[in-house]
C-alpha cells in the first residue's frame, strides 16, 4: 500500500486527478481527457500522468458523470417496470406539468421505460399498510418469466402504497430473481419507502435504469485497480456530498447521478472553513453556466428532490445547487425590444469567445472582462491559449456597443454588469430567499471564471469577503478528497406532533440508526468513526410542504425541542411561524456519516517578497470607481504567504484570474488561499 | 401607439427587469410552501408586481394561464373601492369575478407599497382556495344560474387596516368557508407571499431610488409592448374567424352552443372580436369579461412564448366581448365553471386561428379542463369527518405540425397545475383509486396525432351522506382535429361501469348520491389530430400499436393501417403493406359518403353494437347521448358542419 490519496472527477471533457502525498504533504494535479466510452480508461492515464500505479495509492475517491451522462444520452439498458395493474402508467403521467408554460412545441422528456415495457401484477395494499388484494403469484411468475423471455437486464418493482408495506414488493423481487438470475432488480420500497407514487416510482426506475450501467463500470474500474496493487476501496461521491463504496453505490445508482457539482460544494465548504468562515456560498462559474450552493454554520444545504431531466424527480437527498446559464463564454446580445441581455446561450470552447480566435463572433463575458483590461491576453494555461484583445473590443463593440450607442468599453462595462446582476439573483435565490443574509457570509470563488467575477458579485450582494482557494480549476476533483462515507435514510413516520408517543419515534428513529450503521459496517465503518444525525420532516397540520429539521439524539421526555427547532425554521425559512399552531410528523430521517481522514496540505512558503511577485502593470476598467486604473498583476504562484495587498491588482495563475477592485484588500493565507475584503 | 420614451440606461433596466422576474417568484415559492389548500400546492396560484394604476409590471414564470391578464383588473378594483382611503400597512382581498376577476375561489390578497405618501406599487398573489362557502363542498355549484350559493363574494375589503390584523373581517370570511383555520392558514400565506414581495421592492426602491423602480416598472410594459408589436408587425395582415363550441345550454336543450372568435391584425394591434358567440347559458359555464379576457391573452400568449406577460401585453390586445353573452356574463349569472366551459373554448379558438397564421406552431384541439368532485361524511374506522375527494386529471394536447400532440398533460387552462398523488388522496378521503392509466385509442387521428388522454377511476369505502359532482365539457363538443385530423375522445363520467347497474352521467353533473362500494370511471380526451391520418407513416402507427397507444382495430379504421399480431407478448407486431394500400384506398373513397348518411340509421347501428362510439364520431361524425343511444340530431348537425370545415376540407 503506497502513501497517495488520489481524488479524481470524470467529467463531460476532462478529468481531473489530485494526488496528495500523506507522508511529504505534497500534492499535485493532472488533468487528460475524458474517454466517454470507458471513464476508467482517462482515470488510469490521469494516474499514469501523475507518475503512479494504484499500488502507489492508500485511498480513491472519486465523482463521475458516468450516471447523469447515461440519463441524459438514455443509452440505458433494456429496463422493465412491473406495476399494480391499473397503475402502469404513472411513470409516463407524472404530474402531468411542463417547465415551459407558455411553448407548446416544448415538450418534457419521454419516459425512461417505454409503455411496451411496463408489466402490471395484481395486488394492492391500502394506505395504512392493510393487503386489500394479495399478489397473484401465478401471475407475478408469468410476467417474471416473460420478462425472462424478453431478456430486460433490470427490473423495478413499484407498488401502489408500498411506502406502508413492502412485503407484496419483496415478494415480487424474489420471484424475479428466481426467474431472472443476475438481472438487476429493485423494490420501491427498498429504495425510497416514502409516500407519493410518481416520485417514489420515478426514483426507483431510474435507480433500476443506471445499476448496470454504473455496476460495470465500477467493476471494470475496481478490476484495473486491483490488477494495478491498489487494495483499498473504491469510492464514489454521491449527490448527498458523500461517498459510498463501488459496492453500496451498485445497489443505490441514482445517487451519483450530478456528482460533480456536489464535489465542488463540498470542496467549497472545506476552503471557507479553513479560513474561519462557518457560512459560504460557493460559487463556481466555468465555461457555459455557473453553480452555486450554501453552506450555514458548517453544513452544506441538501434538497430533497431534484433531477436530470424535468418532470422525473430523484428523491434523494442532494446538495442543494441552482445553476445559472452564465459562464465566460455566455454571448451577451440585444433582444427585439432592445433590451441587453446576458446568456443562457453560450459559446462554450468552441468556437468560444471571439478573443479565441476559433470563428466565434458573438460577445462573451470573457470579451468583455478582456476588453476592461481584467483578463491578460497572454490568456490562461501559462499562455497556451492566448487571447486576442482586438477581436474582443470588436465583437463587443460591434454586437452591443453599436446597438446602443457605446463605445467598446462602456459596452462592455454594460455586459459584465448584467452578468453579476443575473449571478446575484441566483446567489438571492438560495440565501436571502431562505431567510440567510449574505452579510454573515463568505464567497468561496471557483471555476475558471469565478474569480474574474467574485469580488463585484460579493459587493453586489454586500458579502464582505471572498475566498479564491488554491486550485479554482480542479476544485471538483479535491472535493472527492474532503467528504466522508454519508448513508441518508428516510422513512414515512405520519403522525400529529401531539399525539405522538416519543417513546414509538424514538424506537423508529433506532432502527433507521441499526440500518445506517450496518451499512456503514459494510463500508468497514465502525466505532469512532461512525457518526449518526437525527433529522425530521415536520409541518404545519393543513400544509403541503414539509420541512427538514435537526432533532436531537435521544429524543428526550418529549417533543418539545423538536418542536422548538421546527417553529424557529419555519420562522427563519419562511419569516413566520405559528407556535400555537398543530404540527405534524411527516417523516424520519437518519443521516450515517463514515468519518474518512482528511488530507494535509503543506503550508505555504512565507519566503520571498509580493514585489517579486509583479508581473506587469496595465489599466483595467472598474465602473464603480470611476475608468481605467493603473493596475498591478501579480503571479499567484509567486506570492508568499503573510503577503497583504490593496487593489486595484488582478492575480494570474494558470487555471483562473483573480480581479481585485480597487476598494478591496488581499491576504494570501498559510494554505495558499486568497482572502479578499472589502474596504468600507 | 408606443408610450413613453426611454428614460433608463440598458443596465439598470436590465437589472430591474430581471429583479421583478425575481421577485415574483420568490413568493410563488413561498406561496408553494406554506399554503394550505391542495389546490394551491398543485400550483393553481400566481403572483404579480402591479404598478401605482394598478398595471401589471410582471407576472410569476409559472404561474398558470388562467390568471393572466385578469390580475390588473382586481388591483384597479382595489385602487377605485378605496381611493384616498389606502394607506401602508393594508392588505386587502377580494375574489370578485365581476370585478375582472376569475372565480370566488381566486381568492386575490393585495397589498400596496408606498414611500413615503407616494403609492409605488401593489403586490398581489392568487390562490385557488380549496372552498368558499356555498351550497356545495369545493363552491362548484354546477346547477347555479346565479351567483349567490356558489360561495362568498369577497369584493375589495381590508385584512390588515395600517397594520392592524382586523380579525372581526378574516373571520366574517372563513366562517363562510369549510376548514375555517385552512382558510386562515391560506390567508396569511398569501399575506406573507405579498411582504417577501414588498421587502424585496424595498431593497431594490433603496439601492436605485424610487423614481428609477417606478420608471423601471414603466418602461417593462413598454418594452413587452415593443417587442411584442415588433413582432406582430412581421405577421401577416388578415382576419380570421372560428367557432368552437360548449356541449350544450341545459335551459334550451340539445345543440352545441357556439363560442365565436375573430381575429384581426392590422399594424401591429391584436382585434379579437367574440361577436356572434351565443347569450350567457343557464349554468355556470360562462365567462365574465375578465376571464374571457384572459383565455384571449394566453391563448394569444402561446404563440409569443418568448415575449413576458404584463401589461404591455395586455395593451396590443384590444378585445370585443358582447355583454350577456357566453363569453361575457354580467352580475348575476354564474361563472365559477368559466374554466371548463368557455374559457377553454375561447382559447383552443384562438389556437385555431393562430395556426393559420403561423402554421410552424399549429396546435389542434386539447383535451378539455375537467374536476371530479366526490364529498360526504367519512366513515373509515377512526374517521368521522367530512371529506372532499377533488381530483382532476391530465389529457391529451392537440396534434401539432411535424410533431404529435403532448400525452398525459396539463390543461391548457393551466400547464402548470399538478395532478394529485393517489396515495396522498388514499389517505385523506374513503376512495380507492382502481386504475389510472393511458387511454388507448383517446388520441385523435391525425398524420400527426394528439397526445393520449388517461383514464381514472375509483371505488368508495366506508362513508354516507355522499354526492359525486362533474364540471367538465366536450362530451359532445369533442375535441377537434384541424387540418384534416379527426377528433379525440369524448368526455363524461360513468358509475358501476361493465356493470347491468351501468350509468353514464355525462360531462357535467351535480349531485349525485353515491354510497360505499360505488365505482366510478372517467377518461380524459386524447387531444385532437393534425393533418391527414392517412398521411400518417404506418410505422408510426406501428409503434403506437406497440405502446398500446393505439388498438390495432383503430389502427385499421381511423389510419387505414393494417397491423397483424404476431406473438403480442414478445412484441412481435407486423405491418401488412399490401393490406394496408387496400385500407386506405377504401377510406379514401368512402369517407366523405361516410359523414353524409342517415344520422339516424348510424345511431341505431351504435345501439345494436354494429358501431362503437369512436366510429360514430370519428367516421361518421353522429353524436349520440351515451345515455341511451339516441341520436342528437342538433348537435350532429353542428358537428358534421364542424368536420367540413375543420377536418374534410383538408382531404385531398
Amino acid at each position: 500500500m503506497g502513501d497517495y490519496r488520489v481524488a479524481v472527477d470524470v467529467g463531460g471533457t476532462f478529468t481531473d486527478m489530485i494526488v496528495h502525498n500523506e507522508r511529504t504533504g505534497e500534492a499535485r494535479v493532472a488533468k487528460t481527457p475524458s474517454v466517454p466510452a470507458n471513464p476508467a480508461v482517462a482515470i488510469m492515464n490521469a494516474l499514469q500522468k501523475a507518475g503512479l500505479t494504484p499500488s502507489d495509492m492508500s485511498f480513491f475517491a472519486h465523482g463521475s458523470t458516468v450516471g447523469t451522462n447515461a440519463l441524459i444520452t438514455r443509452k440505458l439498458p433494456r429496463t422493465a417496470v412491473v406495476a399494480t395493474t391499473g397503475f402502469r402508467d404513472i411513470h409516463e403521467i407524472r404530474r402531468g406539468t411542463k417547465p415551459d408554460l407558455w411553448d407548446a412545441y416544448a415538450d418534457v422528456a419521454p419516459p425512461y421505460v417505454k409503455r411496451r415495457d411496463r408489466f402490471e401484477v395484481p395486488e394492492r395494499i391500502d394506505y395504512q399498510g392493510n393487503v386489500l388484494a394479495p399478489l397473484d403469484e401465478a401471475e407475478a411468475r408469468r410476467v417474471a418469466k416473460l420478462m425472462a423471455r424478453r431478456g430486460y437486464e433490470a427490473v423495478a418493482v413499484t407498488f401502489i402504497n408500498s411506502y406502508m408495506n413492502g412485503d407484496h414488493e419483496t415478494r415480487m423481487k424474489e420471484i424475479i430473481q428466481e426467474e431472472m438470475p443476475g438481472v438487476f432488480v429493485c423494490t420501491s420500497f427498498e429504495i425510497l419507502p416514502e409516500i407519493f407514487e410518481h416520485e417514489r416510482f420515478s426514483t426507483t426506475i431510474i435507480n433500476a435504469a443506471l445499476a448496470p450501467v454504473v455496476s460495470k463500470y465500477l467493476a471494470s474500474l475496481t478490476d484495473q485497480l486491483r490488477g494495478g496493487g491498489y487494495a483499498g476501496d473504491v469510492l464514489v461521491l454521491h449527490s448527498g456530498g458523500g461517498v459510498m463504496t463501488a459496492e453500496a453505490i451498485s445497489k443505490n445508482a441514482a445517487r451519483i447521478a450530478v456528482s460533480g457539482p456536489a464535489a465542488g460544494a463540498m470542496a467549497g465548504a472545506f476552503f471557507a472553513q479553513q479560513c474561519g468562515f462557518p457560512n459560504a456560498i460557493s460559487f463556481d462559474m466555468g465555461g457555459t453556466s455557473a453553480d452555486i450552493s450554501l453552506m450555514f454554520n458548517g453544513e452544506v444545504r441538501v434538497s430533497n428532490e431534484w433531477s436530470v431531466e424535468y418532470g422525473y424527480p430523484i428523491m434523494f437527498p442532494s446538495i442543494e445547487i441552482v445553476t445559472i446559464g452564465a459562464g465566460g463564454g455566455s454571448v451577451a446580445w440585444i433582444d427585439d425590444g432592445g433590451s441587453l441581455r446576458n446568456g443562457p446561450q453560450s459559446q462554450g470552447a468552441d468556437p468560444g469567445p471571439a478573443a479565441y480566435r476559433r470563428g466565434g463572433t458573438e460577445a462573451t463575458n470573457t470579451d468583455a472582462n478582456l476588453t476592461l483590461g481584467r483578463l491578460s491576453p497572454g490568456g490562461l494555461l501559462g499562455g497556451a491559449m492566448p487571447l486576442d484583445k482586438e477581436a474582443a473590443e470588436q465583437a463587443v463593440a460591434t454586437k452591443v456597443g453599436g446597438p446602443l450607442g457605446y463605445d467598446a468599453v462602456k459596452a462592455a462595462d454594460a455586459v459584465i454588469q448584467v452578468a453579476n446582476a443575473n449571478m446575484a439573483d441566483a446567489v438571492r435565490l438560495i440565501s436571502i430567499r431562505r431567510g440567510y443574509d449574505p452579510r454573515d457570509f463568505c464567497l468561496v470563488s471557483f471555476g475558471g471564471a469565478g474569480s474574474v467575477h467574485a469580488a463585484d458579485l460579493a459587493r453586489e450582494l454586500d458579502i464582505p469577503a471572498v475566498v479564491v482557494p488554491p486550485y479554482p480549476g480542479i476544485t471538483s476533483a479535491l472535493g472527492c478528497l474532503l467528504v466522508d462515507v454519508r448513508h441518508d435514510l428516510f422513512r414515512t413516520y405520519l403522525a400529529s406532533a401531539d399525539g405522538a408517543s416519543v417513546d414509538a419515534v424514538e424506537a423508529e428513529f433506532q432502527k433507521l440508526e441499526a440500518e445506517a450503521r450496518e451499512r456503514l459496517k459494510a463500508e468497514g465503518m465502525t466505532g469512532d468513526r461512525v457518526q449518526l444525525r437525527r433529522q425530521m420532516d415536520m409541518r404545519y397540520v393543513g400544509q403541503w410542504r414539509s420541512l427538514t429539521v435537526p432533532v436531537s439524539t435521544p429524543l428526550g421526555a418529549n417533543l418539545q425541542g423538536s418542536l422548538d427547532r421546527f417553529h424557529a425554521e419555519h420562522q427563519r425559512e419562511y419569516s413566520f411561524s405559528n407556535p400555537a399552531g398543530a404540527v405534524e410528523i411527516y417523516g424520519l430521517r437518519v443521516v450515517g456519516i463514515g468519518l474518512v481522514e482528511k488530507p494535509e496540505f503543506p503550508k505555504r512558503s512565507a519566503a520571498g517578497i509580493l514585489n517579486d511577485a509583479i508581473k506587469e502593470t496595465r489599466q483595467v476598467y472598474f465602473g464603480e470607481s470611476g475608468g481605467f486604473h493603473t493596475t498591478v498583476i501579480y503571479d499567484r504562484d509567486k506570492m508568499p504567504a503573510g503577503a497583504t495587498f490593496q487593489g486595484p491588482a488582478i492575480i494570474d495563475q494558470m487555471d483562473t484570474t483573480t480581479v481585485v477592485p480597487p476598494d478591496w484588500r488581499g491576504e494570501v493565507d498559510e494554505h495558499g488561499n486568497i482572502v479578499l475584503r472589502i474596504v468600507r | 401607439m408606443e408610450s413613453s420614451t426611454r428614460r433608463l440606461d440598458p443596465v439598470t433596466f436590465e437589472v430591474l427587469k430581471n429583479s421583478f422576474v425575481n421577485l415574483v417568484d420568490q413568493m410563488s415559492e413561498q406561496m408553494l410552501r406554506t399554503c394550505y389548500s391542495f389546490v394551491i400546492y398543485a400550483r393553481d396560484f400566481s403572483n404579480c408586481l402591479c404598478d401605482a394604476n394598478g398595471d401589471t409590471v410582471m407576472q410569476g414564470s409559472q404561474d398558470i394561464a388562467v390568471h393572466v391578464g385578469t390580475l390588473h383588473y382586481s388591483a384597479k378594483a382595489v385602487l377605485e373601492a378605496f381611493k384616498g382611503d389606502l394607506h401602508p400597512g393594508d392588505v386587502i382581498a377580494v375574489n370578485d369575478p365581476y370585478l375582472g376577476g376569475t372565480h370566488f375561489c381566486d381568492v386575490r390578497i393585495i397589498r400596496p407599497v408606498f414611500e413615503g405618501d407616494r403609492l409605488v406599487a401593489l403586490i398581489q398573489t392568487n390562490g385557488h382556495w380549496a372552498d368558499v362557502g356555498g351550497t356545495v363542498p369545493g363552491s362548484f355549484d354546477i346547477t347555479a344560474k346565479e351567483f349567490y350559493g356558489e360561495g362568498l363574494r369577497i369584493p375589495p375589503v381590508k385584512i390588515w387596516d395600517k397594520g392592524v390584523y382586523r380579525a372581526d373581517v378574516a373571520n366574517l370570511l372563513v366562517a363562510n368557508m369549510r376548514l375555517a383555520d385552512e382558510r386562515l392558514g391560506d390567508l396569511r400565506a398569501q399575506a406573507e407571499a405579498t411582504r417577501i414581495g414588498e421587502e424585496y421592492l424595498r431593497r431594490l426602491i433603496a439601492k436605485y431610488g424610487v423614481d428609477t423602480v417606478v420608471d423601471a416598472m414603466a418602461e417593462c410594459q413598454d418594452y413587452v409592448e415593443r417587442l411584442t408589436r415588433a413582432r406582430i408587425r412581421e405577421l401577416p395582415t388578415g382576419t380570421w374567424e372560428t367557432e368552437d363550441y360548449l356541449d350544450i345550454d341545459p335551459v334550451k336543450g340539445e345543440g352545441l352552443v357556439p363560442v365565436h372568435v375573430k381575429l384581426t391584425i392590422d399594424g401591429d394591434d391584436l382585434v379579437y372580436d367574440l361577436t356572434g358567440s351565443a347569450p350567457a347559458v343557464g349554468c355556470f359555464l360562462n365567462a365574465a369579461y375578465g376571464s374571457a379576457f384572459s383565455a384571449i391573452v394566453a391563448g394569444s400568449k402561446t404563440f409569443f412564448p418568448e415575449i413576458p406577460l404584463n401589461s404591455g401585453f395586455y395593451r396590443v390586445v384590444k378585445a370585443h366581448l358582447p355583454e350577456g353573452s357566453v363569453v361575457n356574463a354580467p352580475w348575476p349569472v354564474a361563472v365559477t365553471g368559466f374554466c371548463s366551459g368557455a374559457y377553454e373554448k375561447i382559447m383552443n379558438a384562438t389556437f385555431e386561428m393562430w395556426s393559420k397564421v403561423m402554421p410552424e406552431r399549429a396546435l389542434a384541439c386539447s383535451f378539455n379542463l375537467e374536476y371530479l368532485l366526490v364529498g360526504g361524511w367519512d366513515r373509515r374506522p377512526g374517521y368521522d369527518r367530512p371529506f372532499m375527494w377533488y381530483d382532476w386529471m391530465v389529457g391529451g394536447w392537440g396534434g401539432r405540425n411535424g410533431k404529435d400532440g403532448s400525452s398525459a398533460t396539463a390543461p391548457v387552462f393551466g400547464v402548470g397545475l399538478m395532478i394529485q398523488p393517489l396515495e396522498g388522496q388514499e389517505r385523506l378521503t374513503p376512495v380507492i383509486t382502481t386504475h389510472h392509466e393511458i387511454l388507448t385509442d383517446s388520441a385523435g387521428p391525425g398524420k400527426h396525432r394528439g397526445g393520449c388522454g388517461v383514464r381514472k377511476g375509483g371505488i368508495l369505502t366506508k362513508n354516507d351522506r355522499s354526492v359525486m359532482s362533474y364540471s367538465c365539457d366536450r362530451e359532445r363538443s369533442v375535441t377537434f382535429g384541424i387540418e384534416g385530423g379527426l377528433p379525440g375522445y369524448p368526455h363524461g363520467a360513468t358509475l358501476q361501469p361493465g356493470t347491468p347497474e351501468e350509468r353514464f352521467l355525462g360531462a357535467i353533473f351535480s349531485g349525485v348520491p353515491v354510497k360505499e362500494a360505488d365505482v366510478f370511471d372517467r377518461p380524459s380526451s386524447g387531444g385532437g389530430g393534425f393533418g391527414d391520418p392517412l398521411d400518417r407513416d404506418p410505422a408510426e402507427v406501428l409503434e403506437d400499436v406497440i405502446d398500446g397507444y393505439v388498438s390495432i382495430e383503430r389502427a385499421k379504421k381511423d389510419y387505414g393501417v393494417v397491423v397483424e399480431e404476431v406473438d403480442a407478448e414478445m412484441l412481435d407486431y407486423r405491418l401488412d403493406e399490401k393490406a394496408t394500400v387496400t385500407a386506405r384506398k377504401h377510406i379514401r373513397e368512402n369517407r366523405a359518403a361516410w359523414l353524409k348518411e342517415d344520422p339516424e340509421a348510424i345511431a341505431a347501428k351504435y345501439r345494436s353494437g354494429d358501431l362503437d362510439l369512436l366510429d360514430t364520431i370519428r367516421q361518421y361524425g353522429v353524436i349520440v347521448d351515451q345515455r341511451d343511444g339516441q341520436l342528437l340530431p342538433n348537435t350532429t348537425r353542428q358537428f358534421r358542419d364542424m368536420l367540413d370545415r375543420r377536418t374534410v376540407a383538408h382531404w385531398n
